[in-house]
């Protein structure tokens, strides 16, 4: 393995280099004709080399001396939307047998693809038909949905196969689920310390946690305990959602970052699924510095990303990799809706908030509050620096299409659609506002959404007008190194779909409450 | 091909059981003239003067046909009529054969007395003239050696270039695989008795299969799915692991069809469609048996990421009561063939939950079980030193057999970190021995905040190491965070090193020649300990420089800090 070394710049390089730079600036022109693309504007941040075998691979796609494609004035790619579109159908049709060890994550497939091609533009309801008749074959009559027919439910491939129907759309596709089934194998998968197993007898980590809240939201679905669950006491104040923070809160480590279960090593992927897990309990506002470190969190997020490729690693002294730029980029928004809203101090509730939000803060009492810290004014962490290793590092730039991890390693559908997620988050900024009872939904947020949208602000709907609301616009402060045609669409923070298909699928549930 | 030994095997094991039918059919041309009264066939052909034996098998057939039919080759080779080429008693013979074939066409008409006289109706439509006449024809016939039928020679038959031996040859192989069925068919049969219970008709004893006969029925279907593959092509059966296997016999695959238009479906390799059928019916019959484990084995070597197999072994694991400690060895070798895996890693985890109750309350047995986990663990380890899976595994295993205490896996820690300070995994599980010990570990206790169990003589010592591992690397970030993190487990001020942090950041702010950060970190930790101290202007001093200079791209973080600042904590 590979040991990430990094190094602050070296006092006697960079003081001659600085040194060289000022000589630059006071002599003239004619040094700089020693620059390969002198019409390139890269901040030397992202050319100047530490040893390191991954940063030797990316230098030369950060310098725009290498990859295919042309470059903007920022020495930036665009984003070759028609190879990786082509892609991204490919990973959809039939896969050779080589891909044998996807035979239990098939789902995935269709979500990384749908939502990769729906951030890129494309329309996927053409998809519709074959997502629902994939979909339907993957349904267990028990609830939840398996890696393939006949295989057993899993919360991870039920999250993807959840998105997926969202994505498409669709009365037809809304009802490929059977909810009473799902809402009674949740609550077989709950357990009693608040955290949720994958599959019944499965391991229990903060996935479960994050994909069960984001499947009981979009779904609907009531948050009452079946007797048959695990964490079933009696006690009628406990629901599916009991003891979900706490779990959260137990995976914080020493690092601030987030570890898989408690005990474990501080992660970027499981840091996404806790922090957009308490954004689905409560206002991130209050969730998060409830129930974690938030200025730990804050400065272990920010070192992931390193100089001069401009990405995220997932954890400490490890490599960048194209995927972080969602798991660890993705993060950002939720923490600014966090730094930044004034949450009120009545809990109205978040996306899928337990009937009664204060049982769930009883068990621990939570040491840490939002102690007033101040707002993120401008951006936390370097858009520059990833949208630069996006566009210039992870795109596989051959015929074959696709995003990817680094150079050097093959594009795939995990990647595509994760780095375009962070590539999407990085170009824009989300909001959160929260509405006062009586307000209307926000004209912005309705006039962005699509037509199919129209059901969501149609029929009233009381829970909805409480709840906080997410506004997205393109980020527009600073220097912005990419062109306005590779500004890729938006998705929602927390759900990881665009914000109409969230309110599409939820309006629709929310009209038919009970099964 | 087959091996040529096999082939000879076969031809033995058919002799003895079907010897008729080889003897009588090892030509093409008997085969094909099967059919043609005996009379005729036995007649031998003229023999071929001058012609070499033919090499292919046109050449053969055409030289066949040329016995059979002498005038034809006549007629050609003089050219013109009829009657300008032959002879008459050459005529008249060319006449007889032709009657006799269009005769021996209808078989029903050729033979047998209640149809004689369709037989004479058909003569006099064939010549003209009554049985009589008939009779002549076949006189003629079976005194000139004119065969009735005669394999027509096509112009390009299928394999015609293929040299007779080899065409040969593959006959036999024909053969050879219709006495395999015959007996393969045999002992399905006996097979499907002895699950009856029924007795042979003999002895009267029960039927019994013994191992060897099944292990022969394995091999012989194996040899027939080669000569199937060989003579046929492939893909023409489902001749595989399992189909092959008369332990199946008794299960009918559930094969799964996809759904018109299913998307990112796998073309299946045909080993792994079968073995999943099979899985499919085995669980849907929640049977668990060895031959379960066994296909779940077959199945996992194929694809270790199918959760669900995974569960059914386990579940057949404890149904059948297997040794854990066996189970566990087994698996060692799919965990370092599959080091990318967490499938493995849960199972594992499931087999310690069952093992665990057994074993609990002897104190040497639990001192060897972990022992001998952490040798796996080692030597897994030492191929992904950072494998998240197999570190969360050992932080349960830790805490499931309470081995904070135990010597050797802080000693185990120590080495790793030694070996590659900067393998943060290690720093980490670190941690997780020192603050979660239950000794004194507060129950509950963030990671990220003070607790006040942990005694003093812990905290001196982490700190210590931490300090000592952070001079081998300063700017390794994993020693700085486990620095910081212990200082708060143990209620410090961050202050108490502020003079070691102090030692990597030199002439701050005091000008690009004078300022040396050797340690980003260093002066983040710095920025706090100034900020915890009240010296506001330094902790400002100290994150403006990381933002301007040593850590640019985190300056909109450092900026963030910096106004953190004006907040008072």
């Amino acid at each position: 393995m590979p040991t990430q070394q990094r190094r602050p710049p070296s006092s006697a390089s960079s003081s001659s280099r600085a040194t060289r730079s000022r000589d630059i600036e006071q002599v003239d022109e004619e040094i700089v004709f020693d620059r390969i693309h002198p019409s390139f504007m890269i901040p030397d941040l992202f050319t100047q080399p530490p040893p390191d075998e991954t940063v030797e691979a990316c230098l030369p796609f950060l310098t725009g001396e290498d990859g295919e494609n042309e470059c903007n004035e920022h020495g930036v790619p665009g984003i070759d939307r028609a190879r990786h579109v082509r892609f991204l159908h490919q990973c959809l049709g039939k896969l050779p047998a080589r891909f044998v060890a996807a035979d239990a994550s098939r789902p995935w497939f269709l979500y990384w693809c749908l939502s990769a091609l729906t951030m890129l533009g494309e329309d996927v309801t053409s998809y519709r038909d074959s997502i629902i008749q994939t979909a339907r074959s993957m349904q267990n009559d028990t609830g939840g949905f398996g890696g393939g027919g006949r295989q057993l439910s899993h919360i991870a491939t039920t999250y993807a196969v959840v998105l997926s129907l969202a994505l498409v759309g669709g009365e037809e596709a809304y009802e490929v689920v059977d909810r009473k089934a799902m809402w009674r194998w949740l609550g077989s998968l709950k357990q009693p310390d608040g955290g949720f197993q994958v599959f019944v007898g499965g391991e229990q980590d903060i996935r479960g946690a994050y994909c069960a809240a984001v499947i009981i939201s979009l779904l609907r679905l009531p948050l009452d305990l079946a007797p048959e669950s695990p964490a079933y006491t009696g006690d009628s104040s406990a629901n599916l959602l009991t003891g979900v923070a706490q779990y959260v809160r137990r995976c914080q480590t020493f690092e601030g970052g987030i570890s898989g279960q408690p005990n474990a090593e501080a992660h970027g992927a499981y840091a996404f699924c806790a922090l957009a897990c308490l954004a689905l309990l409560d206002h991130p506002g209050r969730s998060i510095p409830s129930y974690l470190d938030v200025p730990r969190l804050i400065a272990w997020l920010s070192s992931r990303q390193y100089a001069p490729e401009g990405g995220f690693s997932g954890r400490t002294n490890k490599l960048v990799d194209g995927c972080y730029s969602h798991w660890v980029g993705g993060c950002f928004p939720l923490i600014e809706a966090c730094l930044n809203s004034n949450p009120s101090r009545s809990s109205s509730g978040g996306a899928v908030a337990a009937d009664d939000p204060t049982a769930t803060a009883t068990a621990t009492t939570p040491t840490i509050t939002k102690t007033s810290l101040p707002p993120a004014d401008e951006s936390l962490f370097s858009r520059e620096g990833l949208i630069r290793y996006i566009l210039c590092c992870c795109q596989d730039q051959t015929k074959r299409g696709g995003l990817r991890d680094k150079p050097g390693k093959m594009s795939d559908a995990y990647h595509s659609c994760y780095v375009l997620s962070g590539l999407s988050s990085a170009q824009h900024q989300w909001e959160l506002d929260e509405l006062e009872p009586d307000a209307q939904p926000d004209a912005a947020a309705a006039a962005a959404a699509e037509p199919n949208d129209a059901a969501a602000s149609a029929g009233p709907n009381k829970q909805a007008d409480l709840e906080a609301v997410w506004a997205v616009l393109p980020y527009l402060d600073g220097l912005q190194v990419f062109d306005n045609k590779d500004r890729v669409r938006p998705i929602h923070p927390v759900y990881a779909i665009p914000q109409p298909t969230v309110r599409a699928i939820q309006a629709y549930f929310a009209e038919r409450p009970g099964f | 091909m087959p091996p040529k030994g096999k082939a000879a095997n076969k031809t033995k094991a058919s002799e003895t059981t079907k010897p008729t039918q080889t003897t009588t059919t090892t030509t093409a041309a008997a085969s094909s003239s099967r059919t043609t009264p005996p009379t005729t066939t036995t007649k031998p052909p003229p023999p071929p003067t001058t012609t070499p034996t033919p090499e292919t098998v046109l050449a053969r057939s055409e030289a066949r046909y040329a016995a059979a039919r002498p005038h034809d080759a006549l007629l050609r080779q003089k050219g013109g009529s009829l009657s300008a080429a032959l002879s008459h008693p050459e005529q008249t013979a060319w006449l007889a054969a032709r009657i006799a074939s269009r005769i021996a066409a209808r078989p029903a008409l050729s033979s047998g007395s209640s149809t004689a006289a369709g037989a004479g109706a058909v003569g006099k439509v064939a010549c003209g003239g009554g049985v009589k006449t008939l009779r002549e024809v076949w006189k003629i016939v079976n005194e000139g050696g004119l065969g009735l039928r005669v394999a027509r020679v096509r112009k390009s038959p299928p394999g015609g270039e293929v040299g007779v031996r080899e065409f040969e040859a593959k006959w036999e192989r024909k053969v050879v695989l219709g006495c395999l069925e015959v007996e393969s068919r045999c002992f399905r049969t006996r097979w499907e008795r002895e699950r009856r219970g029924e007795v042979e008709e003999l002895t009267g004893e029960l039927v019994v299969v013994t191992e060897q006969e099944a292990f022969e029925e394995t091999r012989r279907r194996k040899e027939m799915a080669a000569l199937r593959k060989e003579l046929y092509g492939g893909g023409v059966g489902k001749e595989g692991k399992l189909a092959m296997d008369p332990e199946w016999d008794d299960v009918e695959p559930v094969v799964l069809e996809e759904p018109e238009g299913a998307l990112a479906a796998i073309s299946y390799s045909a080993d792994y469609a079968e073995a999943m059928a099979y899985l499919r019916a085995v669980m849907q019959a929640k049977e668990h048996s060895p031959r379960c484990l066994r296909l779940t084995e077959h199945i996992i070597g194929m694809n270790p990421a199918h959760y669900t197999v995974w569960l059914f072994r386990a579940a057949n694991v404890f149904a059948l009561k297997l040794p854990i400690p066996d189970e566990m060895a087994w698996l060692n070798g799919v965990a370092l063939e599959n080091l990318k895996n967490y499938q493995i890693w849960h199972h594992r985890h499931l087999l310690v939950e069952n093992y665990h109750p057994l074993i609990a309350a002897d104190p040497s047995a639990v001192a060897e079980f972990a022992a001998a986990e952490r040798s796996f663990l080692q030597k897994i380890l030492a191929e992904d030193t950072k494998n998240y899976h197999v570190w969360s595994y050992r932080s349960y295993l830790v805490g499931k057999f309470n081995l904070f205490n135990d010597g050797e896996e802080l000693a185990a820690i120590e080495a790793m970190i030694d070996d590659d300070v900067r393998n943060n995994s290690a720093w980490s599980h670190r941690f997780f021995l020192g603050f979660s010990n239950p000794d004194y570990a507060t129950p509950g206790s963030a990671a990220t905040e003070a607790d006040p169990g942990v005694p003093a003589v812990v905290i001196d010592r982490e700190v210590e190491y931490a300090r000592d591992k952070i001079r081998l690397a300063p700017q390794n970030q994993s020693g700085w965070n486990y620095l910081r993190g212990v200082l708060v487990k143990g209620g410090r001020k961050l202050a108490t090193v502020e003079e070691f942090a102090s030692g990597f950041v030199k002439g701050l702010g005091e000008g690009e020649e004078a300022e040396d950060v050797q340690s980003t970190h260093a002066l983040d930790l710095l920025a706090e300990i100034y900020a915890e101290k009240g010296d506001r202007e330094k902790a400002e001093l100290s994150l403006t420089r990381l933002g301007q200079k040593w850590d640019r791209i985190r300056v909109g973080y450092w900026e963030w800090r910096r106004k953190c600042l004006e907040v008072p904590a």
